[in-house]
């Protein structure tokens, strides 16, 4: 799903204007200067209504639902009944919930690990491929980003379809055993091996295409002194690359871990639309308890659940981050 | 040179007004007469009989005219989820087909129009089939009509049993399973070949195994429901069902009937039989997507029970349309299911669509017509579903799906399967209403 970079964009833009404003601050008229401090608030505002209008009031909708029984009677009547606490407290006595928590951060960590570990590797390669093939490697890079989720997803399927599937086939020219008609969803670990290489394979373009950017501000000149001082190449990546990326890694990570958390689509589609219980996640397990058996509210106190975890987990990242921007 | 520019800015402003006022003005006429009465049907009418949609509408617009008639074609997997999403945001449909074993559920929740005073100006309502009118009836009041009633019976090759050796359909059980085996042993080296082709989550047919040893899905005691699918019947049912699927199925385990279309995959040739609904046979033979050089070689049984000479009970399918309160056009809708579900109408679905009409006065259609017959005999062992209003919560969390792929693909034992289903449905069952 969410493969577009959110809002990160907006970080190195607004962080410029401020520094601008402080050097151009001069003493002038008293008014001027009121402007002045006030402006950027004034320019902000549009944006600030229309983030508060896109974002804010969906949240609102959806809290106050977590604290409503609001079932299928309630659609129409568009009336809920304030329950109060009942939602979370059923949410956190149903071991249904827990399963599928510890679920979601297993795959999440899997799937965040392997994409910056693969997307890390194409990154380096790429610094050493020549011009022609580094080319190349990056359109290709470009065409999975751009490729659909849905598109994707169906790919993965038929590569692994149970009467007819390429991989299967050519597992099986390989003599790595038999794999013809082999339904790799029929246990859920070789279901998700599935799941995680298509979220993993639309994820790896843009973690490789960042950090390759980053790998070309890296001087020449010191891993230069360090390879005559004999260092090898992974010291070099240890000891030089790396801590010079570091902020770019740390953003990367935080921002893979927003997105595998939620996914939903990959799973979603890759079970034709229903997902046994084997392989709900968190938004998958959210959607079937609201959409699936008209639980919205309980839905819905699920997916605040889901969200606050999340925040709980990208916490400690953004602190760093935010650290690491007040140290330069 | 400025003025000039703001002239021609002006122009252009004025131009645009007029267009815009050109484009309203003719596409208001339009808006009067855009009367649209949109239905929801099940694709089983877009692949089985459309001809009966067609002929409703030409006869639905030749009396109102100017008005539209849009159908849109569900599929069963999500058609629920668009429902219910389509009733928040006050778009949902004016005429929505809804499976026999879903209604309750809305009928309790007060979506769909009470019909009850207007009961009489349905045709045949008389002679409605009990079983689907029960289906629309709640707290003595009527809330959809009856549409029509399918018994599923097995679909095979008759080509195919002759050269393996079989020489009379099966008339029980160890029959039927030895039969298969002879398929297997014949075209078994054809990889997928299926003497039974039955996916892993086709709990339809898998539940007739269970009704067939005496086993049931629930019962209702003291105020309460039970599941009972761990019952020595019911778990006598189910092992039944993964000897067969292991023995003749090499379907696959982990999707439904559905996903593949099993008469599709039974129309390329490498599936001795399944077990189908009647209109499924001419879905096999369709020019388009099926095989049609099929036609003389495709008969039909019922599947035998285990005890000889009986039949196993048949899943009493069936589909009714109901008018959601939302909509904004009853009249029209109620004209609509009238002419939908007139005799008429009802013959085509009999004859062309291969199921059971909602009425008892056609009943002799079937019988006359062997194709038919052995789907009007299935029919007269039936099982169904617990009427309980929160049942469609149990199919829509695939409690039962889950099971049949949990014991076909070995995932559980059958014990703790049928143990973890009953206890789901359970608890399902007995959840408030909501």
């Amino acid at each position: 799903m969410s493969q577009a970079p959110g809002g990160e964009a907006g970080f190195p833009a607004m962080t410029a204007t401020a520094a601008g404003s402080q050097i151009r601050r001069r003493r002038r008229s008293l008014g001027a200067s009121a402007f002045r401090a006030f402006s950027p608030y004034l320019l902000l505002a549009p944006a600030a209504l229309i983030v508060i209008a896109v974002l804010g009031y969906p949240l609102y909708f959806l809290t106050r639902l977590s604290f409503e029984q609001f079932g299928l009677a309630e659609l129409i009547t568009r009336k809920g009944t304030w329950v109060g606490l009942d939602n979370y407290s059923r949410i956190f006595h149903d071991h249904q919930f827990w399963t599928v928590l510890l679920r979601t951060v297993i795959f999440t960590a899997v799937t965040v690990g392997l994409t910056m570990v693969f997307g890390t590797l194409i990154a380096l390669l790429l610094v050493k491929l020549g011009r022609f093939m580094r080319l190349l490697l990056t359109s290709g890079l470009v065409l999975v980003w751009a490729t659909p989720v849905l598109v994707a997803v169906n790919i993965f399927r038929w590569m692994v379809d149970y009467e007819f599937g390429v991989l299967n086939w050519t597992l099986t020219k390989l003599h790595l055993g038999d794999f013809l008609n082999k339904d790799w969803f029929a246990d859920p670990k070789t279901g998700f091996v599935v799941i995680s290489a298509c979220v993993i394979w639309g994820a790896i373009p843009f973690v490789a295409i960042t950090i390759y950017a980053g790998l070309s501000q890296v001087p020449a000149e010191l891993v230069e002194a360090a390879e005559i001082d004999g260092a090898r190449r992974w010291q070099v990546f240890k000891d030089i690359t790396f801590p010079l990326l570091l902020p770019i890694f740390v953003i990367l990570t935080s921002l893979s871990i927003i997105w595998d958390f939620q996914v939903f689509n990959q799973v979603w589609l890759m079970r034709g639309s229903e997902p046994e219980e084997d392989y709900w996640i968190m938004s998958v397990y959210s959607f079937v308890e609201a959409f699936k058996l008209g639980e919205y509210g309980f839905g819905a106190a699920i997916a605040v659940v889901m969200v606050c975890t999340l925040f709980l987990a990208t916490f400690v990242y953004l602190r760093q981050m935010v650290r690491m921007g007040e140290a330069r | 040179m400025k003025r000039r520019s703001i002239g021609a800015l002006a122009l252009a402003a004025a131009l645009l007004v007029s267009a815009v006022a050109v484009s309203a003005g003719s596409s208001s006429p339009d808006r009067q007469h855009a009367t649209k009465v949109v239905i929801w049907l099940q694709n089983d009418a877009e692949n089985g009989w459309k001809d009966m949609v067609t002929a409703t509408n030409s006869a639905f617009t030749a009396k109102h005219s100017g008005v539209d008639v849009d159908v849109q074609y569900q599929g069963w997997g999500d058609h629920l989820t668009k429902f219910d999403a389509a009733l928040a945001g006050g778009t949902a449909p004016d005429v929505v087909e809804l499976g026999n074993t879903e209604t309750t559920r809305y009928m309790a929740a007060k979506l769909l129009q009470d019909l009850t005073t207007q009961t009489k100006s349905f045709p045949n309502s008389k002679t409605w089939l009990g079983a689907l009118k029960s289906s629309c009836t709640y707290k003595g009041r009527l809330f959809c009509v009856p549409y029509y009633a399918g018994a599923r019976a097995v679909i095979y090759r008759k080509d195919q049993y002759k050269a393996a050796g079989v020489k009379s359909t099966p008339k029980s059980l160890a029959q039927f399973v030895a039969a298969g085996q002879k398929l297997m042993k014949k075209y078994g080296k054809q990889r997928n070949y299926s003497a039974l082709y039955f996916p892993g989550q086709y709990w339809y047919a898998g539940l007739s195994f269970v009704y067939d040893y005496g086993g049931k899905i629930a019962e209702f005691k003291n105020g309460k429901w039970k599941g009972t699918l761990d019952s020595p019947q019911a778990i006598q049912g189910l092992n039944q069902v993964k000897k067969v699927a292991k023995a003749l199925s090499r379907a696959n385990k982990t999707t439904d009937e559905a996903n593949p279309q099993q008469a599709l995959v039974f129309s390329k040739g490498r599936v001795g039989a399944f077990i189908g609904n009647g209109w499924e046979w001419p879905y096999a033979l369709d020019k388009k997507v099926g095989n049609p050089s099929l036609a003389k070689k495709i008969g039909a049984y019922p599947m035998p029970s285990h005890i000889a000479g009986k039949f196993m009970p048949t899943f009493l399918g069936g589909s009714d349309v109901a008018v959601p309160v939302t909509s904004k056009n009853k009249a029209l809708a109620y004209d609509w299911i009238r002419i939908f579900t007139s005799n008429a109408q009802m013959r085509t679905l009999a004859t062309v669509g291969k199921q059971i009409p909602n009425t008892t006065t056609l009943a002799s259609l079937n019988a006359k017509n062997p194709q038919l017959a052995a789907f009007a005999n299935a029919s007269k062992y039936s099982w169904f579903v617990p009427t309980a209003p929160n049942w469609v919560k149990v199919e829509n969390a695939r409690v039962l799906k889950n099971l049949f792929q949990a014991i076909i693909t070995g995932r559980k034992s059958v014990n703790q399967a049928a143990k973890d289903a009953s206890n789901q449905i359970t608890k399902i069952l007995n959840q408030p209403v909501s």
